[in-house]
């Protein structure tokens, strides 16, 4: 297995008193889609600086395409295309004259760059303002713009840090579609706190919490770690006689309201949810309402998200070991 | 011959003349220096014009110099002290999470400092120069009037070395330019009265009219070689600073 990303025992320690990254083992594999998961706060931003080199960390070691990784790996940052929160760009220059300027400091030959740059502004939809200059453009654009200088050099090794951080349903939209359609080689290291985002585009996912890596591995591993059989329903109609009757449910565990319309059924695990299921639309069916939506809790990468913070936080001393 | 290295000896020269070429272009569209050119041009032609030939050239480029070093300094501390410190956001954004390596990127700054600061004064003391020689009663020496040129020159280069490093390290733009602005201003002060007077900007302005005389003293190689020696010991500390600092 060829990982892209390696990192032992990576801590920083910031003025001798904010640990921001605290001893982690992260590995990110070739070709997958990593989203990183964490609250605010919780050191994605300087894990990534870490990786790119701009910081250096305080104790373990950091290896980018199996090469160790320091604040003069040029060589290294050459494979490596980053798009900054809110990206911060010279407000005199356009779009051509930055990603131009991008290219120079990739090296790339002025055939290169051109063809590059026309290329890129096209597909980051910013043609129309490839000649204005920055400082009137939306966040949205600023974003697009910046995908586009994190492509310029032609990655394998895409740093994303919350790329949809500040941009409207619309933005975040395109943003994620553009995300979407890179090249299917490249290995894509995604920041994000927007767990739908998350869910969206990625394959592997690792989530960070007060600096400590607190799992790593695929999504779908990770949605089976909370597996809870729980059924969420929206319903009209009336409610109280289905609450009433739902004990009758051969698998229930539990149940619970949430507001008028929504009701959670819990199954206890060692029978056939399909079953269960099945005796629940029956009842809905029998109970005369109407089903406005139907969905798993178990597919909800918010709820594996929240259980293992919850967990990690719930083990108290035992974290430090 | 490995990878990294055929990168270092073909492409180095790229992402470091990219940064100087952006830098000078910034600097040379920004309406301080159209600024600056008019109003020191116009002082020079004043000076010259209002003066009586009798004064002779040397007196006339000495004060014209001096300019450079009690008026403009301050000018050429405030951009020069905001070189690395009014980028501290796009900084690690744009510039140095590419193919960059951080002493292209620090050596770019002095570069790009140095050629700007040297083009103003330049073009600033060559109408103080001609105009002085077409006008006032000569009586200055060809390689006495070149000296004193290069002598200031290196006092300005040692300024903008010294302000694009304190922009580095504080990495804030008032600190930088009250620390410049404190550091020159005592430089004049107090290294006399620690009988350093040869690295005191103040202190080369007197020696300036003999200089110009052709009047030598061996002064002016003390004065050169200090200038010059801070200059570059500055740079080499400011690589090495910034090769580790965290961005």
């Amino acid at each position: 297995m060829t990982y892209v990303v390696e990192t032992a025992n990576l801590t920083k320690i910031f003025g001798g008193k904010l640990i921001a990254v605290n001893n982690m083992n992260l590995e990110v594999e070739e070709g997958t889609i990593y989203g990183f998961l964490g609250p605010n706060g919780a050191g994605k931003t300087t894990v990534i600086r870490l990786l790119l080199g701009l910081i250096m960390p305080t104790a373990g070691s950091i290896k980018v395409f199996g090469e160790r990784m320091n604040t003069n790996s040029a060589h290294l940052r050459k494979r490596i295309g980053y798009l900054p929160t809110n990206p911060k760009l010279s407000n005199k220059m356009t779009p051509i004259t930055y990603l131009d300027f991008v290219g120079k400091l990739f090296s790339q030959s002025k055939d290169q760059r051109i063809s590059m740059l026309s290329k890129l502004i096209r597909s980051v939809g910013l043609l129309p303002s490839a000649s204005r200059e920055v400082k009137g453009f939306s966040t949205g654009m600023v974003t697009r713009l910046g995908l586009a200088a994190s492509l310029m050099n032609n990655p394998d090794l895409l740093l994303l840090d919350e790329p949809t951080s500040g941009l409207d349903p619309a933005g975040r939209k395109s943003t994620l579609d553009l995300i979407e359609e890179l090249d299917k080689e490249k290995t894509i290291f995604v920041s994000s706190h927007i767990l739908s985002d998350i869910d969206r585009i990625c394959t592997h996912v690792g989530i960070i919490n007060e600096g400590k890596l607190i799992y790593s591995g695929s999504i779908k591993e990770m949605k089976k770690h909370i597996q809870s059989n729980v059924l969420r329903l929206e319903l009209d109609g009336d409610m109280n006689t289905f609450c009433n009757r739902l004990a009758s449910i051969v698998g229930m565990a539990d149940f619970e309201r949430r507001g008028d319309f929504t009701v959670e059924i819990s199954f206890v695990s060692d029978i056939s949810t399909l079953k269960a299921i099945q005796d629940v639309i029956g009842l809905i069916v029998e109970c005369n309402l109407d089903l406005i939506s139907m969905n798993s809790s178990t597919s909800r990468i918010e709820d594996a998200f929240l259980k293992l913070l919850e967990e990690e936080e719930s083990r108290g001393f035992v974290r430090a070991i | 011959m490995d990878s990294s290295e055929q990168f270092r000896f073909i492409e180095w020269p790229m992402p470091f003349l990219a940064i100087v070429q952006a830098d000078l272009q910034n600097l040379f569209r920004s309406r301080i220096t159209y600024g600056w050119l008019i109003v020191g041009v116009f002082l020079q032609v004043i000076r010259v014009l209002s003066a009586p030939a009798a004064i002779g050239t040397a007196i006339i480029v000495v004060q014209g110099l001096s300019d450079f070093i009690f008026i403009w300094s301050m000018l050429i501390i405030g951009i020069t002290a905001s070189a690395v410190s009014s980028e501290t956001g796009e900084l690690a954004d744009s510039i140095m999470s590419k193919s960059v390596r951080r002493h292209d990127y620090i050596m770019a700054k002095f570069t790009s400092r140095i050629m700007y600061v040297m083009t103003i004064y330049s073009l600033i003391s060559a109408v103080l120069v001609g105009a002085s020689l077409r006008m006032m009663e000569n009586d200055y020496d060809t390689n006495g009037l070149v000296a004193a040129l290069l002598l200031v020159a290196l006092a300005l280069v040692m300024l903008t070395t010294l302000g694009v490093t304190l922009s580095m390290v504080t990495s804030n733009t008032v600190i930088s330019i009250v620390s410049l602005l404190v550091l020159w201003y005592s430089m004049t002060i107090f290294l006399p009265l620690l009988d350093l007077e040869f690295m005191s900007p103040s202190s080369m302005i007197n020696e300036l009219p003999d200089i110009i005389q052709g009047v030598w003293n061996g002064e002016e190689w003390k004065i050169a070689t200090s200038f010059g020696g801070i200059s570059i010991i500055t740079m080499a500390l400011s690589v090495l600073y910034f090769s580790t600092k965290d961005l």
